[in-house]
């Protein structure tokens, strides 16, 4: 099974973050960068796809010079080889930008199959998975959880509301966007570092992946970034204990809905 | 008076059959010792060599052989009777060395020591009160293994031991028998001769059984790593730790062959003694009997047969076993480099620990909790911020920055040192300094966390550090060498002992807490690791009257939380923090002082889990902010 992971370097879920002077953008300067958690489980979904299954796997990712960071981290996991796609502007390009750079990357390739995370960290469009497999003219399916290989092509575990899910089934080669989750990721070992060293990275450059005529001008374009008011709403629950708990089960349950 | 003495008697002359007889044994015998020996030597010299490994200093090297061989320092010390008993034997080995070599001189007509010569005479006299000593000794020690048959020496009786005593028994029998017969008389010749087959029967079984730590030990006291629990560095892109017989280095070769199996490590283990598997002399036997099937050059793992992963992953790196041995094994950095073998290689699945090693290598600390968490933390308690001006980094650590607990020993130490008008600061950014990483193996995450604070503390220019947790102290003093120069480091017992003559006494001042009693606790990374004992000891003594715990100083016995097992979810058996909060409360003390932020959370739930009312749990920084005027306290 040939398997692409469309992966994208986010700031640090710890960074510190601020607003360019611009107010359009992030201060990306003396920022830390990781690896997207969705596409984490993306990745490991792979892994261990390749695991049971036999095969190879590819991950892909666009942006500048720093991402080599976080595609050496993949390969570290256990990916086999990358593809790297320089693009110093990215917060110039839409959804519909990127993915075209990615689909025209792995056209190439012939995967079985193409995995990417649900949606972003940064932006959180969850759009580029579904366009890449427009572009390609596969089948696709949103929120998976699980996927399991079968003779005809896949079974997957799809998420829905209030802890419903969905079970489809789709032909390969196929397109799915993978919810965080559903795998226990793996941890970064050092023999895995060592032996990405000599894994291939090709380097593919934007302009060579889409002409500059097919570069469409963004249909979305980032108006102004602000950061998210502070607010504190603490609530005392008085009465006993047992009133206090019965309080704070009815808000657990009805108003935080996370019971 | 000394003539009076009788001399020891030596046959005179010997046949020509007798010499060679004698001669052929003693080939035999050398050739019984070498067949065995041989060997063995051959898989520790062909063992790879110990990456990091300085003969210099030497002075080190000389006084452990001084103090620990020749004097039985440690023998004696952890285990008074058995040990004064061997330490009797092995003076006896030393001062029968020239009356053995004169032994078998003497067949040939070339002995040296003349039973009649003033020199001669007087030696004898002295092997013969070594020979008392040591009868008594290895009689004491046979009735100890045979008939006390303390559970530490292992359920089988070694028959060879058995064997090995009565030989010994008969040497020096032999020769205190030789001052009472006659020197041409038949039974002169005799007790010769008897003597001198316990000898050729002893040589070829000294390699043969445990016994072989007479060859090796000095060797492996004197070549030992040094320090405490030194974790070696790794050796190039092919080192993930103790993976295969490959990587076992000649360190490690010859410190499994030296174990003599007395069991004391297993004595003082913290899992062995609460229904763990592991068990630390079964882990260096492990190894030794994978060398004796396999070799050093074999690719076959290390976990599976011979040793388990599960084991393995039990131990707290309290380092009792290591600090209780007495020939020189280095326990902890075997147990680690075997992890490491395990986790640098992702052969170690472990859903509690992945759970940690992703903690740490996206986020902060050890805890999994947003760095926003620790800022509030600072805001609150209006801790300074280190801006370079200060004269001492206040390292806050996972506990002190984000567990409740530690956060109130942060809050009054902070206090203490607000009322010593110290001038201190506090780190914006802290990474964990990587303890549990190191000590559960992970060498890729330890590099980065390492790396990342040494880069952040030379930015903020830091000179000196204090720390509440004393795994934040070993780990930044020793264990971040390997990637930089780290800045000077206390724990906060030193600082306070350093200070303690200008703190309010209020013990002696007649108040309340007067006659209470604390029963100090002492940490492994304070005690075994660091040799710091007497400093907390005196800063708790500022609130109250101290006791001690029966297992206390180098003996205490761990929380359970250290070598990254606070992180790794529920342990098997009894509870290692139950174990000794049930003795901690058996003291009657009324407060049980810590020192260190992991015993503090594991003896809070420990202590709660022993009765109705347990003794108060403080660390000695709240002990010390005790007695501080109230308007200080803000």
């Amino acid at each position: 099974m040939k398997i692409i992971v469309a992966i994208k370097q986010v700031p640090d879920r710890d960074a510190q973050i601020r607003i360019d002077s611009a107010g359009t953008w992030i201060e990306e300067s003396n920022l830390q960068y990781a690896l997207n958690e969705s596409d984490a489980y993306a990745l490991e979904e792979a892994l261990q796809l390749k695991e049971k299954h036999g095969g190879e796997v590819i991950v892909v990712s666009a942006g500048p010079e720093r991402i080599g960071q976080t595609i050496r981290e993949a390969l570290a996991k256990g990916a086999d080889r990358a593809i790297q796609i320089d693009c110093d502007n990215m917060a110039d390009r839409d959804a519909l930008g990127v993915a075209r750079l990615l689909a025209a990357a792995m056209q190439p390739e012939n995967p079985d199959l193409i995995l990417t995370g649900l949606q972003s960290e940064d932006l959180g469009l969850g759009q580029t998975g579904v366009i890449v497999a427009e572009l390609l003219g596969l089948p696709h399916a949103t929120l998976i959880l699980h996927v399991e290989k079968t003779e005809t092509g896949l079974t997957v575990k799809r998420e829905l509301e209030e802890g419903w899910f969905q079970s489809i089934e789709l032909p390969t080669p196929a397109v799915l966007t993978i919810q965080s989750g559903g795998n226990k990721l793996r941890y970064a070992t050092l023999m895995g570092i060592k032996r990405a060293k000599t894994k291939d990275v090709r380097r593919l450059t934007a302009a060579e992946l889409v002409p500059s005529n097919q570069t469409a001008v963004p249909v979305v374009t980032l108006v102004q970034v602000t950061l998210p008011p502070k607010q504190k709403s603490t609530q005392i629950l008085s009465g006993t204990a047992k009133e206090a708990a019965e309080a704070l089960v009815e808000k657990l349950k009805f108003e935080m809905r996370v019971l | 008076m000394i003539l009076s003495l009788p001399l020891l008697a030596e046959p005179q002359h010997f046949s020509l059959l007798e010499k060679l007889s004698f001669a052929a044994l003693t080939i035999a015998s050398a050739y019984g010792f070498w067949r065995r020996f041989g060997p063995i030597l051959n898989k520790i010299l062909h063992s790879k060599k110990d990456p990091g490994f300085h003969l210099f200093p030497i002075g080190r090297r000389i006084w452990d052989f001084v103090w620990e061989v020749l004097c039985q320092a440690k023998v004696v010390r952890e285990r008074a009777l058995p040990g004064l008993a061997h330490a009797f034997v092995f003076w006896a080995f030393l001062a029968f060395a020239l009356v053995t070599l004169n032994h078998c001189a003497i067949v040939f007509g070339i002995g040296f020591l003349s039973p009649s010569g003033v020199i001669g005479r007087f030696y004898f006299y002295v092997a013969a009160l070594f020979a008392v000593t040591c009868a008594a000794g290895i009689l004491g020690l046979f009735v100890r293994r045979f008939l006390v048959r303390p559970k530490w020496l292992g359920e089988h009786l070694s028959w060879e031991s058995g064997v090995i005593a009565s030989l010994i028994f008969a040497l020096m029998a032999t020769y205190l028998a030789s001052f009472w017969v006659i020197a041409t008389s038949p039974a002169a010749r005799a007790l010769w001769w008897i003597h001198s087959l316990a000898l050729l029967i002893f040589l070829p079984l000294i390699p043969h059984t445990k016994h072989l730590h007479l060859v090796l030990s000095p060797a492996t006291i004197f070549l030992s790593r040094g320090g405490f629990s030194q974790i070696p560095p790794l050796a190039g892109d092919e080192d993930f730790g103790l993976v295969a017989g490959t990587d076992l280095t000649q360190l490690v070769s010859l410190q499994a062959y030296s174990c003599v199996e007395c069991g004391r490590c297993t004595e003082h283990c913290p899992a062995a003694n609460t229904g763990k598997l592991l068990n630390p002399k079964e882990i260096i036997l492990g190894v030794r009997a994978y060398l004796n099937d396999l070799g050093p050059a074999s690719d076959q793992p290390l976990l599976g047969k011979y040793n388990s992963q599960q084991a393995v992953f039990q131990c707290t790196t309290c380092g009792a076993c290591e600090f209780q041995c007495p020939v020189g094994i280095e326990h902890v950095p075997i147990l680690v480099g075997l992890r490491r073998g395990a986790v640098n290689t992702g052969a170690w699945e472990d859903q509690h620990g992945s759970k940690l090693f992703l903690a740490l290598e996206r986020g902060s600390n050890a805890l999994g909790l947003s760095p926003a968490e620790r800022d509030k933390f600072i805001q609150k308690q209006a801790l300074p911020i280190f801006d370079g001006t200060q004269e001492h980094c206040l390292w806050l650590g996972c506990m002190g920055g984000y567990d409740p607990k530690g956060r109130e020993i942060i809050a009054d130490f902070a206090r203490v040192m607000n009322y010593l008008g110290t001038s201190y600061g506090v780190l914006r950014k802290e990474k964990c300094t990587g303890d549990p990483a190191r000590r559960l193996g992970n060498d890729l995450l330890f590099q980065q966390l390492a790396e990342a604070n040494l880069e952040a503390l030379a930015q903020n220019k830091v000179k000196k550090i204090v720390s509440i947790c004393p795994h934040c102290v070993r780990t930044i003093q020793e264990d971040w060498k390997e990637y930089g120069t780290p800045p000077e480091i206390e724990h906060h017992s030193e600082f306070l002992a350093r200070f303690a003559d200008k703190l309010p006494h209020p013990s002696k001042n007649g108040k309340d807490s007067a006659d209470e009693t604390i029963v100090f606790h002492d940490p492994c990374y304070l005690g075994r690791y660091r040799n710091v004992y007497e400093q907390p000891r005196a800063v708790a003594a500022l609130a109250g009257t101290v006791i001690e715990a029966p297992r206390n100083h180098e003996r205490s016995f761990c929380c359970g939380a250290g070598g990254g097992l606070a992180f790794l979810g529920e342990e098997t058996g009894e509870r290692v923090s139950h174990n000794r909060a049930a003795e901690l409360v058996a003291t009657g003390a009324q407060t049980v002082g810590t020192a260190c932020p992991f015993c503090n959370t594991m003896f809070r739930d420990a202590l709660a889990a022993t009765g109705d009312a347990p003794p108060k749990l403080l660390d000695i920084a709240q002990l010390a902010a005790r007695g501080l005027p109230i308007a200080q306290s803000d």
